[in-house]
């Protein structure tokens, strides 16, 4: 190892003395010209174009003043080729006099100039892969407190899950899961710095903690560039199998003078999609209730579900009614009365400056948002700071930094929040007649002492609070080392602590002593490294663009929990303040990869290109053996058009591209010896055991491979562009910690061989329908349709099954010869004709073979926006469907069996169509006997709310067997099958209307620069299929969705954004 | 000038970054590689106590097949409504943290655990195994811990060769080899290991004495004869003793925030039937005054009917069972007891068999504080306690039953090998009217060890809770 690393810097200290040998060349004095270069229309100074001499391999770049300078020993007159990215290549013939040259910028895709891996922008033309972007104002003005869900359905190729709720995390993935086990979360990148986005303690909360990304304030962003896959990203190395989304912040480059932005949003959010519940029937079972004391002690008051007396205003005591009877009468919105109007706040002022030598950007940013459920907020607070300075002629220095509060006094309690926090699972048990206000007006009254505390007690006592401090910044150095080569030198961190505290009051249902714990994360993510970047035109037709760099990642967190189980005295949240001994636990993990890498690209006249790349990494989380892995990728790109010269009024536009891709990937810090945990220990004895998880001392690098062709062309002027890819991946050799048969002697072992394909098409298609002086319309459509396929776990093929992630009885599989993410649960017992078995009692029977039931990735994505300008005028309308894929619900599994729910009426009573039964003699043990053909014998009491299941005896004949309703919809509660869903959703996702104020009447109002933008999000449903619920609701962002498990309701967003600019 | 800047700077941080080798890095802060034998030994005990103690095994699920407890709220487990993943603790923790930590015991060099640690380690593990096949029935056992997707074994070659086990752990546990620390139950004292592992060698001799009586016999005979003897004494019964929060006894943690069992009704009236004076210490007066007796739930009901049994008016288990400092038991004296007496009964061994049976509810009279020598002959005079040698499993199962109060797992298998006492299904129970005979397997068995799991299916029959045992014969 030590041998490797001294080569590893052998390497640097050589590619530095090339830089320092490069540096001592100088042309041969004989005559001098002085210039400037301009944009033809502003006449703004266009900063880093590149001049060469025509016929020479003489050339220079202008400087931030647009000027450049050659002293050189050609004759005058000279032919000067000029070129810039974005604009048109021109050539200007000189003498000796200073120049003024104009560069007309190219209005159409032969032209775009895109963010590439490592900050690097490129003409999009010569690069073998798609990227796409999208402007920070289409993230920022609609107010999304979590911006990745603003990108839903406007990028192809990548699936965003939006939060439940209104205060959640969401969950991004480009391509399809690549990793069967791992993050499959694409690698954020700031400015040039690498970005935690991660999600702690995700899974083992009570409450969904926003994943980290979602700190960034879009107000910042000026553009975010999608690398799908690792064709585009192969230079990021180890972290890009995923994608990479590039971020590039406001800056205060092209700002002319003194420019102050003023920017206020406010956001109303209603809770959408709350279950549809019946009205006909109150809480109990077998149609009775009476409340004495809540937990057993009046008739079924204990019983949390609504199988009791119909709602017909007969008269029964209740929790708040002392005893007295009173009306029993639904309550239709006492669920939806529970909830508030969100309501967001988001303030920001920033102030900008340019001029020759420096330029900055200084902000700040307040976003308060008031949750939907009551008591739940977040405060918001980012400064940020972006600032250039040119130390000399070759120099230049910058900082920029971002610093975030957030500060939580209390998040929504969510699914796994249990009776003491989680909203929806009370509300799923709610009895139909409980009156939400008479809860309201006296928080220690309770509807069900049972299970549950009062859903506001629970809202404002049973409090997670998280506070996180955040700096993410960089110090970066440019060095013009000679003319086309550049050093570029930054060091970035990303640093925050996270705090969070957990109150249960003394005196909650279950929890009676109450509770407090303190959950402290530290996350240290620092980056270093150092880039020469070479750009030279070899010839007349050949150009070169190189690059090569080294870096040093250093990662580490740390965890530190602690929890008084049970408090001594009421409301005093210390860890002091406990009866029992405090459990606690602490963690640290630390991890370093230095990386070196290198980059050409090779252009011929300037319709084909050749670019490779290739990246050694040495990771401390692989044994020192397998320590140091090698990736290379190649891709080209053609533009026929100009290759042919095809010039036509119908075809403006064709490229082919392709490429191929290798990344590998290293593991999590600890993964190669087993170990043993200690645990509380037991009266002075301690305690060891297994961490049931067998690791693994001989990991190799996972390794990912792509490949992808497209075709890119536009037609008519503009009118309509057309971007296709094909990519096909295969990720192999990957690391899983595979659940295994505890008879093993683990729960878990670490293997080495997973493999798994991904591939799909991507189409963009954008056109301009209407393209008049004062009214526009664009389309914008974007379809992407995924495919994986799990192809083998281990070498053995022992093992067919991964285990994702489990809830309710259904298990989340990576399944040998199946897409990834199948649904594998209970199903029906059938017979040959694949009717439903019932047992004798009439109930249908489980099936003891599990089956796979479904699986959670949808077949295709796509997403419509149509865009509608009318002079200063924009109106944005999105729709965006996710097409197939299942989901479990465990809101509808729940509602069915506590009869909630309005889909549990049928049957219930002869008015929904209920059967007519009867004890015989009066008998409830005695079978039910259906009425048949008049009246039941004298005397006996009639029920009405019969039912019969579908199926058939196990003999084949036909259920005759009658049950009642609750029985019914009970009796599915363990068949996972009935309880599967098509996740198919089309959505009205955004519709935005922006008003720019013309620039003429913001010049009299004394601004730069105003707008007004009305946005909502998440309108209605177009089409869905499961009831009750959102199909798209990510309670976390790890890899095992499909699962809905009593998921808050989305928010529908209003938001209404004012910008000014002085 | 500021290019030699950045150059040293570029420099000196590559080199610096070299100071921790990679390897540091990468060594775990978090957790130990060394493992020690007495701190893995507290561990496998507490955690065995608490499987085979807790909600899963027992009380919600075993303690109500056999009617010890019932349900008033929430009854799909005493309808056996249940899934397969209703019974995955009793394997992966059987399998997953005790049998792995034992065996990392037994195969420790000598320099780290002496044979006695051995000794006990296998004698913990057999216990283990065994409680892991009466419940499912075939299990892995020959390659469980070896290879990530072990073959089951039959209940037989299990039953046989836990017996062969034992043998070996008797042989390993020696007064003389060695000091014992971190041993909660027996603090140390190897004689009294030594007596467990005969009486577990004898309650696996009756185990399979109705399938394989000539083997049973044999074991019988070792295990009585060893010089090691048997549990003799309630002080030498195997139990865990519990603490206080939070390393309460698991059915006391479980009442403090929850109030969903009752003693069943079946029980309650059987030790009414019987005047037992064991019933004050089993069950509470419930807490509605005015009920003024003992009144246990019935099993088996739907929720609505459970709950209208109302929880004021029914009786919760015993203060006995719900302190924090309650024991687990685990082997009791009375169980060995009752096991020679059945031993005697089968012609296996010579001896009293009326009289160890007497004594074995005698024994059971003192484990619940019980002393009272006339009550004591009281009960075991009358007619319906008598000890009836034309049909010794009614008499011996009946008493058994009682006397097993608690211990779900073991009252369920003697319950379903000696079929007494006649249990009858509740009225809302899901089975056709039969109580379950078994566990399901784990349904992760299904996607991690599936041809494994699809050969012990098609050995020992459906994968359902009805399917019987090879040692229930009928």
């Amino acid at each position: 190892m030590k041998k490797k690393l001294n080569r590893y810097i052998l390497l640097c200290i050589f590619l530095i003395s090339i830089g320092v040998n490069a540096q001592e060349t100088k042309p041969l004095i004989q005559s001098k010209l002085e210039g400037t270069v301009v944009d033809a229309v502003t006449k703004e100074p266009v900063i880093g174009a590149s001049i060469n001499i025509k016929g020479t391999t003489h050339g220079v770049v202008t400087d931030f003043d647009g000027k450049f300078y050659f002293q050189t020993g050609q004759k005058f007159p000279y032919t000067l080729i000029v070129s810039y990215l974005g604009y048109k290549k021109t050539e200007v013939v000189v003498n000796k006099n200073a120049v003024v040259i104009d560069l007309t910028q190219e209005q159409n895709a032969l032209s775009e100039v895109v963010v590439t891996a490592l900050g690097i922008t490129k003409e999009k033309k010569s690069l073998g892969y798609t990227t796409q972007a999208l402007k920070g104002k289409e993230l920022a003005s609609t107010k999304e407190t979590n911006f990745l869900n603003s990108l839903t359905g406007k990028l192809a190729g990548v699936r965003i899950t939006n939060s439940q709720g209104d205060m959640g995390s969401s969950r991004i993935i480009i391509r399809g899961e690549t990793s069967i086990a791992g993050n499959n979360q694409p690698l954020f990148v700031v400015d040039g710095v690498p970005v935690d986005n991660s999600q702690l303690n995700a899974g083992g909360a009570t409450r969904d903690f926003r994943n980290a990304i979602a700190d960034l304030n879009p107000q910042d962003i000026e553009t975010l560039t999608v690398l799908k896959g690792p064709n585009a990203a192969a230079l990021y190395g180890s972290r890009a199998a995923h994608g990479v989304v590039l971020i590039t912040t406001k800056s205060g480059k092209g700002q002319n003078g003194l420019g102050i932005t003023f920017n206020s949003g406010i956001t109303v959010s209603q809770v959408t999609t709350l279950p549809d519940f019946q009205n006909s029937y109150g809480q109990g079972s077998n149609g009775k209730f009476s409340f004495v004391d809540g937990k057993g002690g009046g008739v079924n008051d204990g019983v949390d579900e609504s199988w009791g007396p119909r709602l017909d205003g007969r008269l029964i005591p209740q929790f708040y009614s002392n005893g007295q009877a009173v009306p029993f009468v639904a309550h239709p919105n006492n669920v939806k009365d529970f909830f508030n109007t969100g309501l967001t706040y988001d303030n920001s002022i920033s102030v900008a400056k340019s001029d020759e030598k420096s330029d900055f950007r200084v902000g700040v940013n307040n976003q308060k948002q008031l949750g939907t459920v009551p008591n739940s907020e977040i405060n918001k607070t980012n400064f940020t700071i972006n600032t250039n300075y040119q130390i000399s002629k070759s120099i230049k220095v910058g900082v920029t930094g971002n610093y975030i509060v957030t500060d939580a006094p209390q998040l929504p309690g969510g699914p796994s929040g249990g009776r003491a926090a989680g909203v929806m699972l009370q509300f799923l048990w709610f009895g139909r007649q409980v009156d939400i206000n008479e809860l309201d007006k006296d928080w220690t009254r309770n509807w069900n002492n049972s299970y549950y505390s009062n859903p506001y007690w629970n809202a404002y006592y049973n409090t997670t609070s998280q506070q996180r401090n955040r700096l993410i910044g960089d110090i970066h150095l440019e060095a013009k080392l000679f003319d086309g080569l550049d050093f570029k030198f930054r060091t970035g961190v990303d640093y925050y602590n996270d705090r969070r505290k957990y109150t249960i009051k003394y005196g909650t249902n279950g929890t009676p002593f109450g509770s407090y714990a303190e959950d402290a994360y530290t996350v240290n993510e620092q980056n270093t490294e150092g880039l020469f970047h070479y750009n030279k035109n070899l010839s007349e037709d050949f150009t070169l663009d190189a690059l090569a760099g080294f870096n040093i990642r250093n990662h580490s967190d740390a965890n530190n929990y602690q929890k008084a189980p049970r408090l001594a005295v009421p409301d005093l949240y210390t860890l002091t303040n406990s009866r029992d001994p405090l459990t606690s636990s602490n963690t640290l993990s630390r991890l370093r990869v230095y990386s070196a890498y290198a980059s050409a690209q090779l252009g011929f006249r300037n319709y084909a290109f050749l670019n490779l790349t290739a990246r050694n990494d040495w990771s401390s989380t692989l044994p020192s053996s397998n320590r140091s892995y090698f990736y290379p990728s190649i891709n080209g790109s053609l533009v026929l058009t100009d290759a042919l010269n095809i010039k036509s009024n119908t075809l403006d536009f064709l490229k082919l591209r392709g490429g191929w891709s290798e990344v590998g990937n290293d593991a999590d810090p600890y993964q190669l010896s087993t170990v043993y945990n200690f645990q509380t220990a037991f009266d002075g004895n301690p305690i060891q055991t297994s961490s049931q998880k067998k690791l693994n001392q001989d990991l190799k690098p996972e390794t990912t491979r792509s490949t992808e062709v497209g075709i890119e062309s536009s037609f008519w002027k503009n009118r309509l562009h057309f971007d296709v890819a094909y990519y096909n991946t295969n990720s192999f050799d990957q690391i899983l910690e595979i659940k295994t048969t505890a008879s093993s002697g683990y729960n878990s072992q670490l293997i080495n061989a997973g493999k798994i394909n991904n591939q799909g098409i991507e189409v963009q298609l954008d056109g301009n329908p209407i393209q008049l002086e004062n009214f526009k319309w664009n389309v914008g459509v974007n379809y992407s349709k995924n495919t994986s396929k799990v192809e083998i776990l281990d070498y053995d093929k022992k093992i067919q099954n991964y285990t994702i992630g489990s809830s309710g009885g259904v298990d989340v599989l990576a399944s040998v010869g199946q897409a990834y993410g199948a649904l594998y649960g209970t199903a029906y017992e059938r017979d040959a004709n694949g009717n439903i078995v019932v047992g004798a009692n009439g109930l249908p029977k489980a099936d003891p073979t599990k089956k796979v039931l479904g699986h959670y990735t949808p077949d295709y994505l796509a997403g419509v926006t149509n865009t509608f300008t009318y002079k200063n005028l924009e109106l944005s309308v999105l729709v965006d469907a996710s097409v197939g894929g299942e989901l479990f619900s465990g809101t509808n599994r729940t509602g069915n069996y506590t009869g909630v729910l309005a889909q549990t009426l049928p049957g219930r009573g002869a008015e929904n169509g209920g059967l007519s039964y009867y004890y015989p003699g009066n008998n409830t043990s005695n079978p039910k006997t259906l009425v048949t053909g008049g009246a039941a014998p004298g005397g006996v009491a009639v029920y009405d709310d019969g039912m019969i299941f579908g199926g058939v005896f196990a003999d084949g004949t036909p259920n005759n067997k009658v049950i009642s309703a609750q029985e019914y919809y009970k009796a599915s509660y363990n068949i996972s099958e009935a309880y599967i869903y098509s996740s198919t959703y089309v959505k009205l996702r955004e519709v935005r209307l922006t008003y720019n104020v013309d620039k003429k009447l913001a010049k009299k109002l004394g601004l730069q620069g105003a707008s007004i933008t009305a946005a909502g999000r998440n309108l209605l449903f177009i089409y869905k299929d499961v009831p009750n619920i959102d199909p798209e609701t990510a309670f976390n962002t790890g890899n095992a969705q499909g699962l809905e498990s009593l998921a808050l309701p989305t928010t529908r967003n209003f938001s209404l954004n004012v910008n000014l600019k002085f | 000038m500021l290019k030699k800047l950045l150059y040293t700077t570029l420099i000196a941080l590559t080199l610096s970054s070299c100071n921790d080798t990679l390897d540091d890095i990468n060594a775990n802060p978090n957790a130990t590689e060394t493992p020690l034998a007495p701190y893995l030994l507290t561990g496998t005990l507490k955690q065995g106590a608490d499987l085979y103690w807790g909600d899963g095994n027992n009380f919600n699920s075993s303690l109500l097949f056999v009617q010890h407890w019932a349900k008033i709220q929430y009854t799909e487990p005493d309808r056996y409504d249940v899934s397969n993943t209703s019974f995955t603790s009793l394997w992966n923790t059987g399998y997953a943290t005790l049998i792995t930590d034992l065996n990392t015991i037994i195969k420790f060099p000598d320099a780290q655990a002496n044979s006695n640690y051995k000794g006990i380690a296998l004698t913990l593990r057999s216990w283990t195994f065994l409680l892991l096949t009466d419940a499912y029935g075939s299990i892995p056992y020959k390659e469980a811990g070896l290879k990530v997707t072990p073959a089951y074994n039959t209940q037989k070659e299990v039953y046989t060769g836990l017996l062969d086990d034992l043998k070996q752990a008797q042989s390993l546990l020696n007064t003389a080899n060695g000091a014992v620390t971190g041993d909660l139950v027996y603090k140390g004292e190897i004689s009294k290991w030594k007596k467990l592992v005969n009486s577990l060698r004898l309650r696996i001799a009756l185990r399979i004495s109705d399938r394989e009586p000539a083997l049973a016999k044999q074991a019988a005979i070792d295990a009585t004869s060893d010089a090691g003897g048997l549990i003799s004494s309630n002080a030498d019964t195997f139990k865990f003793t519990y603490i206080s929060s939070p390393q309460q006894n698991p059915a006391s943690a479980w009442f403090e925030t929850r109030d969903d069992f009752r003693i069943s009704k079946t029980l309650v009236d059987k030790l009414y039937e019987l005047s037992d004076p064991r019933l004050p210490v089993y069950a509470q007066l419930p807490s509605d005054a005015s009920v003024g007796k003992y009144v246990g739930g019935a099993n088996g009901l739907s929720n609505s009917d459970a709950n209208s049994q109302g929880f004021a008016k029914t009786s919760k288990p015993g203060t006995y069972f719900l302190t924090s400092a309650s024991p687990a038991v685990i082997a009791s004296y009375s169980e060995t007891l009752f096991n020679l007496a059945e031993a005697v009964a089968r012609g296996y061994i010579s001896g009293d068999a009326e009289q160890y049976y007497k004594n074995a509810i005698t024994a059971s009279f003192n484990q619940f504080g019980i002393t009272d020598a006339t009550a004591i002959s009281n009960y075991l005079n009358q007619a319906t306690v008598k000890y009836d040698a034309t049909n010794y499993a009614k008499s011996i199962g009946t008493q058994k039953w009682i006397a097993f109060y608690g211990q779900g797992l073991d009252a369920f298998t003697e319950w379903r090998r000696l079929d007494y006492p006649v249990l009858k299904a509740g009225p809302a129970t899901v089975l056709d009217g039969k109580i379950p005979s078994r566990f399901f397997y784990p349904g992760t068995e299904q996607s991690l060890n599936g041809d494994s799991y699809q050969a012990a299916v098609a050995g020992q029959g459906k994968d359902l809770l009805t399917t019987k045992l090879w040692f229930d014969v009928k």
